[in-house]
């Protein structure tokens, strides 16, 4: 058992290899990323949809809400700003601009701003809306200028700046063309100091026409091809999430590689990481007295003299037996390099040959680095098409960074998808597969079973389907991550018990059990011997079956060939126990050499069914 | 009855031959001692990094010297015991390297056998062996008597004793005393003068002996010594003996099956650590590593551990919390667990999504006689539906959700658990199209290109019997790092002093193209290299980081660099004003700070002021870093002195600036 432990056990100690390939981002060129959301506050916003349906205004808030919290888990050093226009009272830095509140100025999200974003949820939330800011005047421009200042009073890097304007009005400004100017004006100095403007646009009676104003404001999309205008508006709180989402995430790569194909042809790639296991995030020691962060210095001295030691009077060793073996530090890089970093083509194989359980740790995802070898995305869409029309995949060896050792990957092509609302769901790009070497794969030795029956598979094909669901990857929280958060949440803002965490992972047995209904007590009886009790433990219930004695059991243990010839008919045989179908075995005079269950199966069906 | 198993150790001879027609050799060819020395070396390497608690010995006949029990009245002479039989060690290791040459007499193999077997008999004598083994490698050079040969195969039978000859030619079943030899002779070292009439006369009395101890497959065990060194040289591969995990399936509240889980691919690990040592001495003692705490003061003050307590950040907020504390609000759970959340279609369960690093296979449980069948794993497989399940290992272990897929094989069917991601798990990344891209798109003629060279780089094929083969099985590959390891460190242990070998020829080349491969590629390559026309980007000036800006070691690695981000904003308060007026202003503060009162609260402010009016004439560096400075004062609990700095009685900050100050607040 001890080894499954070492592997569930340290999670908290993650190992370095793998911090290394899977923190998935590349700090060093990029500082910060930044996010201001830029929400009208006027009465349209508040109005409720059909069927109460939760207001503009509200699901704005949740997504707000959301985008918080999801940053405080997994990026927490992002900076966020919650911004309205178009509200009666003012609260800005300078307090120059007048119908603009700056709610939350451009920071890392913390607990109290999850905590004032509910706030402004719902009933309540929209009366503290309508106390504290209520709803006045538009002019955009002001509320973009405002916004402008906050990026530049922010003295840290900032590696990414997005503005996304949440609204349901197409023509903030009515006929006030001045203020549409203006606006436009301060669009166009955001967007050159390189902000990226997104309209979240949401329904409004009569639809919304981005045509009117708002296409002059959002920045131009990134390339040709991309949709960079959302045209249909957004009614859903889901869709609203998704496309909030999906522009706000930063795409960091882990490395950049160069694939090689044969000499001098080199693609450049990005290698992204979209599937990192979050974990409950390490501890920070604090000082007692003060509760403030310490820091921990380690270092190496030497226990005779006391001094402080160099790297270079450090050596590495290991011990095999009694032996020591002692290697320079440099040395023990040398020797897990192997080449340059980078993916060298193997060859290709029909995808089938990609085996499910192929499995040792997440893919990563390719897709090509134009800034870095011009002509790549041209190669690299060309060799995508060309996979995906033969159905192979490239296999390729893979050394993701200096001084690691090979690895080889299956490059399978990934199509483009978009749903309905023309987000991209899936990127075009390849999936990097890690393969395992010999080592990594352990023999199991496969139990030898009886098969089932085409009864039992049948029962069991009917439980499936009755159980059937559509399963979306994002559909399960982490219970353990999202509990820690909660308990923190408590913690920070003082409150009297953490937030319930729904365990979304737990089986709805009730709601199984009703759909299932007699199904599972007719299964039991195909499969199971009478009184067999699956949850018992085998030992146990073998003593039973001895203190019985030999006398009394044995009229037990027959069975007439009528009812063996109906059990096979049934396909039911199986369900006997072993001692019964031996002793049938005996009945018939059949000789059978094993003790196996199948074996003996085997031997009663030959003979019945001749 | 696998912990029984785990104990047991095999007992094994090595029995080589030293003597001198071992040297003998064609020209360009390897003499057969060397290549049987390579042999020796292999195994005794393999055994020694594995660990195992197996046991060796080594004799060596053909001998000058003779050292051995039987020796008497000039019997069983030029054979020597090298060791007994006790676990391998770099020490054996070494004695082969250094000690092994080829020896000038030659002896009869048969003794030699014999020899060993009195040796297996003395030495393994009250303990419990679960095999004994003899390798004998012998060119078969040397006139064996034939005599006792009887005697011999009986008493190899009485004690289970098993036999394997390496050789420095091949054996073919039905071959009449080496007669065809000649056909493949020159192609095979060792055989280039054709097998002399001792040679032929010795193979028989083999073949009878190995015919005699197994009828069917006795000759098997009889290996060339090329063919040894391949397959040897792949270190032994870690092995690791499966876990069981039993545990019950279960579909709602009253349906359960007994299932019984191993891992069944896992990404492995080197089992041993590199430790360090001093450099002079090579003694771990000599070393010593702690780890200090200290405040985030100009002084580094140390505290100590016993002085620290946890914390944990919440976005900007660092929230302590007690290990107990944490241990009593944790989430909890009801322990080991394999329940069903449901069934869905395969092709929603995306490939690239697996997540962890295992595949879980899982069975029916074996010692269960009464588990009647197995409907439950797979044979839905024709539904192309897969089990959504919540899994947990035990109580201590985080819970996780899963896919369990059917999986049917020829003489077996299971289960194969992988890990699926959570919702926090996930980074739903957008790129640009690449399909609707004119300025990317690429032409029909490279298009074909690609076509081509896809079709030339195929590593699949049909043979001419239209079966499958496919000649690079990445996961017959041992772990190229493994075996590089091991290697490193054999040539350390035995050759210390001298430079690390460069990388072995076969694994050097197990990680290239295969040779059909790059060959048929060159064309179409050629075609690719004209079509697609690719140029490196001159690489613009990196930006700097702000690591580098502040003058850090950049050479530190990536990851220490991210962590270092955050220090840099909070530290470099004594950077900037690199004046001892700072410094001093910054100890005073915090003094007056100390005392929690409202007088010297205006004293500090007054200080502060002073250090930011220093602070601006020095760097010209604003507000930022004082308050990334000051916002530890918010965890001191200095809450009275904080309203004061943000309420702006004092005109000290500017209004953005305390606008940025309260958003700290907690």
């Amino acid at each position: 058992m001890a080894e499954w432990n070492a592997y569930y056990h340290n999670e908290d100690e993650e190992e370095e290899q793998e911090e290394g390939e899977q923190s998935g981002g590349d700090y060093k060129v990029t500082g910060r990323d930044s996010l201001v959301f830029l929400v009208d506050a006027s009465k349209e916003m508040f109005i409720k949809g059909e069927d109460g349906q939760p207001s503009n205004f509200d699901m704005t808030m949740e997504v707000v809400r959301s985008v918080y919290t999801s940053k405080i888990i997994s990026s927490h050093r992002d900076l966020v700003a919650l911004v309205f226009y178009g509200t009666e009272q003012s609260k800005n830095p300078r307090n120059s601009f007048k119908h603009v509140y700056v709610y939350h100025d451009l920071d890392e999200p913390g607990a109290k701003r999850v905590r004032d974003v509910d706030g402004l949820q719902g009933d309540k939330g929209a009366q503290l809306a309508a106390d504290t800011m209520g709803s006045g005047e538009t002019s955009l421009g002001d509320a973009l200028w405002c916004c402008a200042n906050l990026y530049s009073d922010i003295k840290l890097r900032l590696s990414h700046k997005r503005l996304m304007i949440f609204t349901c009005r197409d023509d903030p400004h009515g006929d006030d063309s001045t203020k549409d100017r203006q606006a436009r004006t301060k669009a166009s100095d955001l967007k050159e100091t390189g902000v990226v403007i997104d309209l979240m646009h949401m329904m409004k009676p009569g639809g919304f026409d981005v045509s009117l104003f708002f296409c002059d404001i959002v920045s131009p999309p990134e390339d040709e091809s991309e949709l960079g205008l959302q045209l249909e508006p957004c009614d859903k709180l889901d869709d609203l999430k998704k496309r909030v989402r999906a522009k706000e995430q930063k795409k960091r790569t882990m490395s950049r590689l160069n694939l090689c194909l044969g000499k001098g042809i080199n693609v450049a790639v990005g290698m992204y990481a979209t599937a990192v296991m979050t974990r409950k995030p390490s501890a920070i020691r604090l000082y007692r007295e003060t509760n403030e962060p310490v820091r921990s210095k380690t270092r190496t001295f030497h226990t005779q003299t006391g001094s402080l030691l160099l790297p270079s009077e450090i050596k590495k060793a290991q011990v095999y037996g009694k032996k020591q073996i002692v290697m320079e530090r440099d040395e023990v890089d040398t020797i897990k390099r192997f080449d340059d970093p980078g993916l060298l083509l193997m060859g290709f194989k029909p995808m089938e040959k990609l085996k499910l359980h192929h499995h040792i740790r997440p893919a990563v995802f390719l897709y090509p680095e134009e800034d870095e070898v011009k002509g790549s995305t041209c190669l690299f869409s060309a060799l995508l098409m060309k996979c995906r029309e033969k159905n192979v995949f490239a296999l390729c060896r893979c050394i993701s960074r200096r001084n690691y050792p090979p690895r080889f990957v299956a490059l399978v092509p990934q199509k483009e998808e978009v749903d309905h609302g023309k987000v991209q769901i899936t990127p075009p790009g390849f999936n990097a597969i890690f393969l395992p070497y010999a080592d990594d794969i352990r023999t199991v030795d496969a139990p030898q079973c009886p098969v089932a029956s085409q009864m039992q598979v049948n029962k069991m094909k009917e439980i499936v389907s009755k159980l059937r669901f559509k399963y979306r990857s994002d559909a399960f929280e982490n219970p353990v991550v999202q509990q820690h958060y909660r308990n923190l949440e408590a913690l920070a803002l003082d409150m009297m018990a953490p937030e319930d965490t729904e365990d979304l992972i737990m089986p709805k047995v009730e709601q199984i059990d009703q759909r299932l209904g007699p199904l599972v007590q007719e299964f039991k009886d195909l499969v199971y011997p009478n009184g067999y009790n699956p949850e018992s433990k085998p030992a146990a219930k073998r003593k039973t079956a001895d203190t019985g004695g030999g006398a009394e059991k044995k009229p037990k243990m027959e069975v007439s060939e009528d009812e063996l010839k109906a059990h096979m008919q049934n396909g039911t045989l199986g369900k006997l126990t072993v001692p019964i179908l031996k002793e049938a075995c005996k009945q018939f005079g059949i000789r059978t050499t094993g003790t196996k269950k199948q074996e003996l199966l085997d031997a009663l069906t030959a003979r019945l069914g001749s | 009855a696998q912990c029984q198993q785990y104990l047991t150790v095999s007992a094994l001879v090595l029995c080589m031959d030293v003597g001198f027609s071992m040297s003998n050799s064609a020209p360009g060819e390897e003499p057969p001692f060397e290549l049987a020395k390579k042999v020796i070396q292999k195994f005794v390497q393999r055994q020694v990094f594995a660990e195992t608690k197996d046991e060796l010995a080594l004799v060596l006949f053909g001998t000058d010297s003779t050292k051995n029990p039987l020796d008497q009245d000039g019997q069983y002479q030029n054979i020597t015991i090298h060791r007994h039989l006790m676990m391998p060690d770099f020490e054996l290791l070494e004695e082969i390297q250094n000690q092994i040459h080829p020896e000038s007499q030659q002896a009869d193999w048969l003794d030699a056998l014999v020899v060993c077997m009195d040796l297996l008999q003395r030495e393994t004598k009250g303990k419990k062996y679960d095999r004994l083994n003899i390798v004998l490698l012998t060119d078969l050079n040397t006139g064996a008597s034939a005599d006792h040969l009887d005697v011999i195969i009986e008493n190899l039978k009485k004690d289970g004793i098993t036999l394997q000859f390496f050789l420095p030619f091949p054996v073919e079943e039905d071959e009449e005393g080496g007669g065809d030899a000649d056909r493949r002779g020159p192609s095979h070292p060792g055989m280039g003068k054709g097998l002399s009439r001792e040679q032929k006369n010795s193979m028989d009395m083999m073949k009878h002996i190995m015919l005699s101890l197994d009828e069917e497959d006795g000759l098997d065990q009889i290996y060339t010594f090329t063919n040894a060194i391949e397959q040897l040289c792949m270190f032994k591969r870690i092995e690791r003996r499966p876990m069981s995990w039993p545990c019950q399936l279960t579909i709602g509240s009253s349906l359960s099956i007994r299932i019984v889980g191993y891992k069944a691919v896992t990404e492995e690990k080197l089992k041993k650590l590199w430790i360090s040592v001093d450099a002079q001495t090579n003694k771990r003692e000599d070393l010593k590593r702690e780890t200090v705490y200290c405040l985030d003061d100009d002084n580094e003050t140390e505290v100590q551990k016993d002085d620290t307590i946890q914390g944990f950040r919440y976005g900007s907020d660092i929230v302590p919390f007690s290990k107990v504390d944490q241990e009593q609000m944790k989430y909890t759970h009801d322990g080991k667990c394999f329940a069903v959340l449901g069934f869905t279609k395969q092709s929603l369960v995306h490939r690239h999504q697996f997540i962890g690093n295992q595949v879980i296979k899982i069975f029916a449980p074996k010692d269960d006689e009464e588990w009647p069948c197995r409907p439950s794993s797979g044979r839905w497989h024709e539904l192309k539906m897969v089990a959504i399940v919540r899994y947990a290992y035990d109580r201590r272990s985080n819970p996780q959700v899963g896919a369990a897929f059917p999986c049917i094989k020829q003489d077996y069917e299971c289960l194969l658990y992988v890990q699926l991601p959570f919702t926090e798990d996930l980074r739903q990344f957008t790129f640009p199209s690449l399909e609707n891209n004119k300025k990317f798109t690429p032409s029909d003629t490279q298009l074909s290109a690609v076509d081509s060279l896809i079709d030339s780089m195929m590593l699949v094929e049909e043979n001419e019997n239209g079966e499958q083969v496919d000649m690079f099985k990445v996961h017959q590959l041992p772990n190229p790092a493994f075996q590089r390891h091991f290697q490193c460190l054999h040539h350390r242990a035995v050759s210390p002093g001298t430079p690390l070998p460069p990388m072995e020829p076969w694994l050097k080349a197990a990680l290239e193209r295969p040779e059909v491969i790059s060959e048929r590629c060159q064309a179409p390559l050629e075609e690719m290299r004209k079509t697609f026309p690719l140029t490196e980007v001159e690489k613009k000036k990196k930006v700097k980081t702000s690591a580098q800006l502040f003058g850090k070691d950049s050479e530190e690695p990536d990851a220490k660099k991210a962590k270092g981000d955050e220090e840099e904003e909070e530290y470099n308060l004594a950077d900037i004003a690199e004046g001892s007026v700072t410094s001093q202003l910054t100890h005073r503060i915090e003094q007056l700070l100390s005392n929690k009162n409202t007088q010297y609260y205006m004293k500090s402010i007054t200080c502060i002021q002073a250090f930011r009016e220093q602070s601006i004439e020095v760097k010209k560096k604003k507000n930022t870093l004082t308050i990334f400075h000051l916002r530890k004062y918010i965890m001191i609990g200095l809450e009275v002195f904080w309203d004061l700095l943000v309420q702006g009685t004092i005109s000290l900050f500017t209004w953005d600036c305390r606008i940025s100050l309260k958003s700290f607040l907690p």
